[in-house]
């Protein structure tokens, strides 16, 4: 008896061991993958805290980065040398704390309601459509804008002489400037977010819905009770991406949409534009380039760790990890 | 179970379903607007530009840069194939890439499953920077002057992977691997024979976002292609945008020459000509993806 | 576990095989006729380039090369659009070229890389190329090329390129349209006559005339400020706006400047208040593009205007020959009035430069191939205009005619290539047109401070943040968009906030340094 016991026992580990090792197979491939070419280029994240200089005797990446003098976060100083720090900080969060909770609210609507649009054809042409705007780089949305808003053939600013006498001076106004951004960028990822939270839309249980049906609920109770609760997890997932780039900016949103015109600055300066122009004027240090994104990269994923483990204390499903 | 299904919330009212649609009809117009105002352009004539700049309403019409376009003639089409077949090679290899490893994340029994999740997730967060990853890439792996360097360092997307899984977990029961399981079938045989017939529309989801991000890629070829032969055509156009922009930069430095590349550049128009014609397939492929996703919506109640 | 961390080890092996990397003395050994006897490929990086086909060119070049330096030569044909960021990483990275062009403006500029230890010292006491390789092309070079090209570097005070015999010295001139000038009844005399402060009756006559949407003052913000200042680019200032002023001789430029040998904060001075002043005036009355004050607008905006002619007076850099060409580029006459004679300072004498990088494991051929590069006609014919016959024929004065549809396929930048002096002359340029150009060149006088350039790195915090600052309010406030009353105050405080009298001290104490050791 307590032989074929242990018996079973090792076979069923031996069962375990080959699983696992056929689930190893698996991954190895996008394993080896990202030890190439992620986990293997990391050992330049040194070169934020070294005056990185090339070794003129025996030249080559590794020996530049060994020979380089350690200067401990010399490199990171600039990104608090000047008086508007706080002020870029505040754009790049702010701005990424709004479009956040805006994208969110926005993207869903647009999948639950895309999803109860009876006619499909209409529906294809929507979801294709939403995709376009994907393609258009932001120097094409910048000639856009400019032809709603340039100070002498502005099509808005036109419209503003002939109604009102004057025009804004729209790439020196400050106002509204948080608006179209806003507006830019929920136009351009809206069709991505979307169609995610569509497609995990289309994967909910349809019993679901018929057994809530069947209990008289209310359309808008079924989208609470149901459609709401599974989406959860992409939801959770989705948002826990973007606080880890919460210190990031979309640099061509910030720069070429506004023209990168400087009576603006305190409402489209952020943490990347800033780090564009210093390294502009500086000549391109490596060190202050690296330790730019060193420390974006560093509060990225404190902040990401804290929402993961927010969300795992409110549903531990939905957690990344 | 051949007739139209209504919708599986049951006839929305009247108001609100005409309502859905004015509301994102109203969004969908403001995508499809900045696209017409680029078609716009690309019609312009040169001169009707530089008198008013960029501008709903030319002056003067021209075709000039659709003539232009196809005058480019063999570097078009060469450049029009290279970015299809990356496109479909790249998102092929990356989609068998990424399915595998998020389905072994997905099981919950899974050894490592909580490590290698880690290990994908830590690599959008911290990255070696372009210089290293360049010199590993061109030197290491060898990839420069070829489709390798165009397709690989795109090849995984953490957050694909992560996407994916996500996916898994929402729309395949754990009772079913066990059963799958219970039956004898082996891992591989379970993976591709059930479990990626269910979950159709993640993965047509994740293999469209991989499509389009394979199409748009210009940036690899910038840093890796040298040689015309491999150029994609995004890059071709950004290759023109970027000259254009340098120049106009630095006339001043540059001095005479300058002026006189800048007037034999590439025009706006024909700028705008290659994003119609960047776009335009897209319009045609998205719908191949769109059925997969889609027949989610249109199975109904019909499941399992 | 464990397999993961032996593919780490693995991979930890391979990056130990980028770190060995040797140099080869190659060069040592030459036949009879000064033939060096092992064979050596040289990767040599162009800027600016517009190259689909090279290989009719490259088979002549290698077949020429490898007769008379056993070289075979495999040119990177950089773009005006990916040279800066290709070349950056290429040379942050070691990658195998051996060659770079580099110049006072592109990304790879030679005075930061010099100091980084990314080019070869040529001139290195231990192993001195230049004089061993490069006697000839030392000799030929203008004197204000070599003195520009010595500065500070990885090795010592030296030379780290060749620099390339072009267009030499700097010219700032107003950018007349003659026709539009003459419509109105002035000639262009009447501008030579006066000078910025006096442009307002003429503009506000063709304004009247032209009509609301027509702005006659074309200007870059920070060029027309040199140019009615008299200040010019300190070279090692901030790359995207200008933070520093020297004030030059107008009338001779070989002179003292107002203020002597003194670096200033450019928008503290009086002349800077005087400028933005009337700018502003002249904004305010129509004179000029309000798109101008944008600054991704400005550059594009600027350029179609000049091409097309919609403007009375711009601001344009010149040189030799440049009225002809751009009465024939924008279809009517263009005249160019200077507001200094042409001088040469840093930033003109590192135009354009080509440098051995220091990963280069045949620095000794790459200065050989150089040298013949710069003084070999036949070779620098080829390799800048393409096969005669194929590429281009000659006139019977000797001038060139390209050959439209091979030379599109093959248009490296000829400025970038080094010695242009050596080409024929283009069609319209006449057959003593190289005479002309070394008369006027050798004529421009050399300012003060030639050779000197401003290292940063000790301030470089305090010039991020100035440069931001400098961003809000430069280009605004330089061609008259904000009102310098309320603006210029705001703006001399951030900028002494952010620390910019450190940098002016800095500049200043450097400057002393370079002229007690000249």
């Amino acid at each position: 008896m307590a032989n074929s016991k242990t018996q079973k026992k090792s076979s069923s580990a031996r069962r375990q061991l080959k699983k696992n090792l056929i689930l190893l197979t698996m991954v190895l491939p996008t394993a080896i993958w990202l030890i190439l070419l992620r986990y293997l280029p990391m050992f330049g994240i040194t070169i934020a805290f070294k005056d990185y200089k090339i070794y003129t005797k025996a030249p080559g990446l590794i020996n530049n980065i060994i020979h380089s003098k350690w200067v401990k976060f010399d490199n990171f100083k600039f990104l608090f040398a000047t008086t508007d720090s706080l002020k870029m900080i505040r754009n790049t969060v702010g701005y990424n704390l709004l479009w956040i909770f805006l994208g969110l609210v926005i993207s869903v609507s647009f999948a639950i309601i895309l999803n109860e649009i009876t006619n499909k054809f209409v529906a294809k042409t929507y979801q294709t459509l939403m995709f376009f705007p994907y393609f258009i780089s932001w120097v094409v949305v910048s000639y856009f804008v400019m032809a709603l808003l340039d100070p002498t053939n502005g099509l808005i600013v036109k419209w503003q002489i002939r109604n009102f006498g004057e025009a804004t001076n729209w790439y020196h106004t400050s106002q509204p400037w948080p608006v179209i951004l806003t507006l830019a960028n929920l136009w351009k990822n809206t069709g991505y977010s979307c169609i995610l939270y569509l497609t995990a839309i289309t994967g909910i249980d349809k019993t679901l819905y018929e057994a809530a049906s069947i209990d008289g609920a209310t359309k808008w109770q079924q989208v609470k009770y149901v459609t709401l609760p599974n989406l959860r997890t992409m939801i959770a997932i989705l948002l826990i991406m973007n606080i880890s780039k919460i210190f990031n900016s979309d640099f061509g949103l910030f720069w070429n949409v506004p023209l990168a015109s400087g009576s603006i600055l305190d409402v489209t300066q952020t943490i990347d534009t800033y780090v564009y122009r210093s390294l502009a004027a500086t000549g391109g240090n490596l060190g202050m380039t690296t330790a730019a994104g060193v420390f974006q990269n560093v509060v990225g994923f404190v902040c990401m760790l804290l929402a993961n483990s927010v969300v795992k204390r409110i549903d531990a499903e939905s957690s990344l990890f | 179970m051949k007739t139209r299904k209504k919708s599986r919330l049951g006839k929305p009212g009247i108001v609100s379903e005409i309502s859905f649609y004015i509301i994102l009809g109203l969004f969908c117009a403001a995508c499809i607007i900045p696209f017409i105002f680029v078609v716009i352009i690309s019609f312009s004539s040169e001169e009707s530009i530089r008198a008013i700049g960029y501008s709903f309403r030319p002056i003067k019409w021209s075709t000039g840069a659709y003539q232009y376009v196809f005058q480019l003639g063999d570097q078009l089409w060469r450049s029009y194939f290279n970015s299809f077949f990356v496109t479909i090679v790249g998102t092929v290899t990356s989609l068998l890439m990424t399915i595998m490893y998020s389905y072994a994340l997905f099981r919950k029994d899974f050894k490592y499953r909580n490590f290698f999740t880690f290990f994908a997730f830590f690599t959008t967060l911290f990255g070696g920077g372009l210089v290293p990853t360049f010199m590993v890439c061109k030197q290491l792996l060898h990839l420069s002057n070829n489709y390798a360097a165009l397709i690989v360092p795109a090849l995984i997307s953490p957050f694909n992977i992560i996407i994916m899984r996500t996916f898994f977990s929402s729309s395949i029961p754990t009772e079913l691997i066990e059963a799958a399981a219970i039956d004898g079938s082996g891992e591989y045989r379970t993976l591709f024979g059930i479990i990626i017939p269910i979950a159709k529309p993640g993965i047509a989801t994740v293999g469209l976002l991989t499509a389009l991000s394979y199409w748009n890629e210009w940036f690899l070829a910038m840093l890796y292609i040298k040689d015309s032969k491999y150029i994609p055509l995004q890059y071709l156009l950004m290759k023109m945008q970027n000259q254009a922009d340098f120049l106009f930069k630095n006339a001043s430095v540059i001095g005479v020459e300058a002026s006189k590349m800048l007037r034999d550049l590439p025009s706006a128009s024909l700028r705008m000509a290659l994003v119609v014609f960047i776009v335009v397939p897209i319009a045609f492929a998205y719908p191949f993806f769109q059925r997969y996703i889609i027949s989610g919506l249109t199975i109904g109640s019909v499941k399992g | 576990m464990k397999k993961i961390v032996a593919l780490l080890l693995v991979a930890c092996m391979i990056i130990g095989s980028f770190t060995a990397c040797g140099k080869n003395n190659g060069g040592n050994g030459t036949d009879a006729n000064g033939r060096p006897k092992d064979h050596v490929t040289l990767k040599m990086y162009f800027h600016g380039s517009n190259v689909s086909d090279d290989k009719k060119v490259l088979e002549e070049v290698n077949k020429y090369l490898d007769e008379k330096l056993n070289v075979t030569l495999e040119p990177i044909w950089g773009t005006w659009g990916d040279f800066d960021t290709n070349a950056v990483l290429a040379i942050n990275g070691n990658d195998d070229v051996d060659i770079y062009f580099t110049c006072s403006w592109s990304a790879d500029e030679y005075n930061l890389f010099a100091k980084r230890g990314a080019w070869v010292r040529l001139d290195n006491p231990e192993n001195n190329l230049l004089e061993k390789y490069g006697k000839e092309v030392w000799n030929l070079l203008p004197d204000v090329l070599t003195t520009g090209a010595k500065i500070e570097g990885s090795d010592g005070f030296g030379v780290y390129a060749v620099p390339g015999y072009k267009d030499i010295a700097c010219q700032l001139c107003w950018d007349i349209n003659v026709p539009l000038l003459e419509k109105y009844g002035y000639t262009v005399d009447d501008i030579k006559k006066t000078d910025y402060y006096g442009f307002g009756e003429i503009l506000a006559k063709v304004k009247a005339g032209e009509g609301e949407n027509f702005y006659p003052l074309l200007i870059e913000g920070a060029v027309a400020e040199r140019m009615v200042d008299n200040s010019i680019i300190v070279a090692g200032d901030s790359g995207s706006t200008n933070l520093l002023s020297y004030y030059i001789n107008p009338t001779k430029t070989s002179d003292k400047g107002a203020y002597g040998d003194v670096i200033l904060n450019k928008f503290a001075t009086d002349e800077y208040k005087k400028f933005v002043t009337k700018t502003r005036e002249y904004f305010l009355k129509g004179y000029i593009d309000p798109g101008l004050a944008n600054a991704e607008q400005a550059n594009n905006l600027r350029s179609e205007k000049q091409l097309t002619g919609q403007y009375l007076i711009g601001t344009q850099s010149y040189s030799l020959g440049y009225e002809t060409q751009a009465s024939a580029e924008r279809g009517f006459q263009v005249a160019f009035v200077g507001t200094t004679p042409a001088y040469v300072d840093t930033t003109s004498s590192q135009g354009a430069m080509m440098a051995i990088s220091t990963a280069s494991k045949n620095p000794e051929r790459a200065m050989m191939f150089l040298n013949l590069l710069n003084t070999d006609p036949y070779l620098f014919t080829l390799l800048d205009y393409g096969v005669e016959g194929v590429h281009y024929t000659k006139n019977d004065i000797g001038e060139v005619e390209f050959i439209e549809n091979e030379r599109a396929k093959y248009s490296p930048w000829t400025n970038g290539m080094g010695n242009v002096t050596l080409l024929p002359p283009q069609k319209g340029q006449g057959a003593d047109f190289w005479t002309k150009f070394k008369a006027y060149y050798g004529a421009a006088d050399r300012i003060p401070i030639l050779g000197f350039t401003f290292n940063s790195d000790p301030v470089s915090n305090e010039l991020a943040a100035v440069a931001n600052a400098a961003a809000e309010y430069a280009l605004t406030l330089s061609v008259g968009a904000v009102d310098p009353e309320q603006v210029l105050p705001a703006f001399l405080k951030k900028l002494n906030d952010n620390g910019m009298q450190k940098i002016i001290d800095e500049a200043n104490a450097q400057l002393q340094n370079f002229l007690k050791n000249k």
